[in-house]
C-alpha cells in the first residue's frame, strides 16, 4: 500500500460523553481531490486531527498506508496540512512562523520564501501576524503546508475567510497539486465550491459514514444526477415527443421541465420534429447541496 | 536531543519580543541585588540577642570567602526568576498562541519537542549567567575594595560558586519548563512560578522556622528542600554552620528538575492537541 493513500479504519474517538467519531472507515485516493463533507460537529476535524496524531484514537486508526504520521520518516515532506486552529504566534511574523518550521524540519530558511511567493503572501511577510486578515492567515497556513513539497495535502476548511478570487486561487491550486499526482482531502462546508472542486466525496454525519464515492456516483445514487432543464409554452406536447425517447419529464416548481433520461441534442431534435417550441434547454449537473441535504437529513445538528 | 531543534526553539524565542520584555525588566533587577549585597556587607557585624547558630552563620557568612561568594554571584535570584519563567513560557505559549499544532506536526515525536524545550532553556538560561557573572567580574572588585576585602578572584571557593552558580541557572530553566508543561495556562503557570518563587521562599522558611521552634529542631535542617533554599545553599562559599553541605542543595534541585521534566515529557505525549 503506498503512502500516499489515507486510509481510515474503524476510527473512533469518544469524548467524556460524546462519541465524536464513530468505527468510521474510508480511503483517500492519490492524484485525486476529495471532499470531506459533514454537519457541523460531524466530527471531521476531530478525525483529520487524529490522522494527524495530534488527538489519539480510542479504537481504529487512521493511517498513510499502513503508517501512522508520527512514524513517517519526514513527516512534513510528506504530508502538509492546514488545520481550522493552526494559528501563528501574534507576535511573530509571517516569514519567521515559517522559517522556524524549516529549521525545526531541516528545510532552509529559503523555502519560506519560495511558499510565500505561491500564496501570494510576499508583501506582507515582515508583517506581524496580529496584524493579518482572516484570508492572509489561511494564506499563511495554506504556505506552511507547502513547505516541504509534501506528497499529501489536508485542509480543514481552507476556503474559511478567502475572497472570490482567493477561492478561485485555492481551486485551481488543488486542483493542479492532485494532476500531480498528490493525494488532497478537504473538509469544506461550501459545497457549490466542492462540486467544482472535488472528484471523490467522503460525507459524515454524527461521527459515522454516510456515503463515500465519485462526486457523480454520489449524485446519481440519488437520482439527481445529470439531467435536462427545459423550458418550453407546450408542456405536453414535448412530454408526448419525449416518452417516445424513453426520456421522462418532470414539472419544477418554477414551470421548467426537468428531463432524465435524454441528451440535450435528442431532446432539442424531439421538440423540433414535433415543432415544439423551446425556450431554455440546459444540462444540468446534479446539485452536491441538494444530496447532501437528503443523505444528513435527521442526522445533522449540534451534538 | 536535535540540535536543529534547539535551533528552532531559540529561534521561536528570539523571534518574538520576549527575550527583550525579560531583559529589560532584569537590568534593574540586577542593579538592585548588587546593591542589596553591598549594604548587606557594608553595615558589618550582627545584633546582640541571636542564638548561637544564628550568631554563628551570621558570622560566617561576614567571612571574607562568603562575602566574596555572595557578591560574585549576585543577580541570581532575579536572574533564575527570570530564567524559570522565560522557561515556563516556552511551554505555555504554544497554547496560548495556539502553535502547539504546527510544532507537532513539524515534529511529531512530542518528547523531542520536550527535550529541545529543555535543551533552549538552558541555553537561554546559561546565557543570563554568563551576563550576570561578567557584569559581576566587573563590579564586584571594585565593591570589596570599597569594602576592604580582597578581591579573591585567585580562591577556588569563589570560581566553584560561580560554576555551582551555571549549574544553579540550568536546573531552573529546566524546572520552569517541566512546570510550563505541568499548567498549561500561560497566566497559571507564570502567576504560580513567581509567587511561589518569591513568596513562597518566605512563607516557607516561616513555616519551617515555626515547625523546628514548636515541634523538632531538625524541621530546620529540612529548609534545603526549597527549590530557592537549595540553590542559595548551592552557592555558598564554606559550609555554613548548622545547614546541610552543599552537594544536598545541588541533589535537592536536580531532583526538582528531574521529576518536573520527566513527569511533563510523559504528560505531553498523551495530551490530545486540539
Ligand atoms: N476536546 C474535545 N472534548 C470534548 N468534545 C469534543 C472535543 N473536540 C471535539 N469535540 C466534540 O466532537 C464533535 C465533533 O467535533 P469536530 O470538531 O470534529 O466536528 P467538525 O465536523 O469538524 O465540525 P465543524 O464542521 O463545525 O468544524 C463535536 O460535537 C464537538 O463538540
Ligand atoms: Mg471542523
Amino acid at each position: 500500500m503506498s503512502t500516499d493513500e489515507i486510509v481510515v479504519e474503524h476510527l473512533t474517538k469518544q469524548y467524556k460523553r460524546l462519541r465524536a467519531v464513530d468505527d468510521l472507515s474510508f480511503s483517500v485516493r492519490a492524484g485525486r481531490v476529495t471532499g470531506f463533507l459533514g454537519p457541523n460537529g460531524a466530527g471531521k476535524t476531530t478525525t483529520l486531527r487524529m490522522l494527524l496524531g495530534l488527538v489519539t484514537p480510542t479504537a481504529g486508526q487512521a493511517t498513510f498506508g499502513g503508517t501512522r504520521y508520527a512514524e513517517l520518516a519526514d513527516p512534513i515532506k510528506h504530508v502538509g496540512a492546514v488545520l481550522e486552529a493552526s494559528s501563528a504566534h501574534r507576535g511573530r511574523t509571517g516569514r519567521n512562523h515559517l522559517r522556524m518550521i524549516c529549521r525545526a524540519a531541516g528545510l532552509p530558511d529559503s523555502r519560506a520564501d519560495e511558499v510565500l511567493t505561491i500564496v501570494g503572501l510576499t508583501p506582507a511577510a515582515n508583517r506581524k501576524f496580529k496584524g493579518y486578515s482572516l484570508g492572509m492567515r489561511q494564506r499563511l497556513g495554506i504556505a506552511a503546508a507547502l513547505l516541504g513539497d509534501p506528497r499529501v495535502l489536508i485542509l480543514d476548511e481552507p476556503a474559511n475567510g478567502l475572497d472570490p478570487e482567493g477561492i478561485r486561487w485555492m481551486r485551481d491550486l488543488l486542483k493542479a497539486l492532485a494532476a500531480e499526482g498528490r493525494t488532497v482531502l478537504v473538509s469544506s462546508h461550501l459545497l457549490g465550491e466542492m462540486q467544482l472542486l472535488a472528484d471523490d466525496v467522503v460525507i459524515v454525519a454524527a461521527g459515522k459514514l454516510i456515503r463515500q464515492g465519485p462526486v457523480d456516483d454520489v449524485l446519481g445514487t440519488m437520482g439527481t444526477g445529470a439531467h435536462v432543464r427545459v423550458r418550453t409554452p407546450q408542456p405536453a406536447e414535448l412530454k408526448a415527443a419525449l416518452s417516445e425517447l424513453n426520456a421522462t419529464a418532470t414539472e419544477q416548481t418554477d414551470g421548467s421541465l426537468m428531463v432524465v433520461g435524454a441528451e440535450a441534442a435528442a431532446i432539442g431534435h424531439a421538440a423540433f420534429a414535433a415543432s415544439v417550441e423551446l425556450h431554455e434547454l440546459a444540462t444540468e449537473r446534479g446539485d452536491l447541496e441538494q444530496v447532501f441535504l437528503q443523505l444528513t437529513a435527521g442526522k445533522a445538528g449540534i451534538r | 536531543m536535535s540540535l536543529s531543534l534547539v535551533n528552532a526553539e531559540l529561534f521561536k524565542v528570539r523571534t518574538t519580543s520576549i527575550w527583550w520584555v525579560l531583559g529589560i525588566v532584569l537590568v534593574p533587577l540586577y542593579a538592585a541585588s548588587v546593591l542589596v549585597n553591598w549594604a548587606q556587607f557594608a553595615a558589618g557585624q550582627p545584633d546582640e540577642g541571636l542564638s548561637d547558630t544564628q550568631s554563628a552563620q551570621i558570622e560566617a557568612a561576614l567571612e571574607p570567602v562568603n562575602v566574596a561568594t555572595t557578591l560574585y554571584t549576585s543577580g541570581q535570584f532575579f536572574g533564575v526568576l527570570i530564567v524559570v519563567l522565560l522557561g515556563a513560557i516556552i511551554v505555555t505559549s504554544e497554547f496560548f498562541h495556539l502553535t502547539a499544532t504546527t510544532t507537532f506536526l513539524t515534529t511529531p515525536r512530542r518528547e523531542s519537542v520536550i527535550l529541545a524545550k529543555f535543551g533552549a532553556a538552558v541555553v537561554i538560561g546559561l546565557l543570563v549567567w554568563l551576563i550576570t557573572t561578567v557584569l559581576n567580574l566587573i563590579v564586584v572588585p571594585l565593591i570589596m575594595n570599597q569594602l576592604d576585602v580582597p578581591a579573591q578572584l585567585g580562591t577556588a571557593a569563589v570560581w566553584r560558586a560561580i560554576g555551582l552558580n551555571a549549574l544553579a541557572f540550568g536546573l531552573w530553566a529546566i524546572l520552569g519548563v517541566g512546570v510550563g508543561v505541568l499548567i498549561r495556562s500561560q497566566i497559571a503557570a507564570t502567576l504560580v512560578l513567581a509567587i511561589t518563587y518569591v513568596v513562597g521562599t518566605q512563607a516557607i522558611g516561616l513555616i519551617f522556622f515555626l515547625l523546628s521552634e514548636w515541634v523538632a529542631e531538625w524541621f530546620n535542617k529540612l529548609q534545603v528542600i526549597v527549590p530557592t533554599t537549595a540553590s542559595q545553599l548551592m552557592i555558598s562559599g564554606t559550609e555554613l554552620p548548622g545547614n546541610p553541605p552543599r552537594w544536598v542543595g545541588a541533589a535537592v534541585l536536580i531532583g526538582y528538575a528531574a521529576v518536573t521534566g520527566v513527569l511533563g515529557t510523559l504528560i505531553t505525549k498523551r495530551r490530545d492537541i486540539s
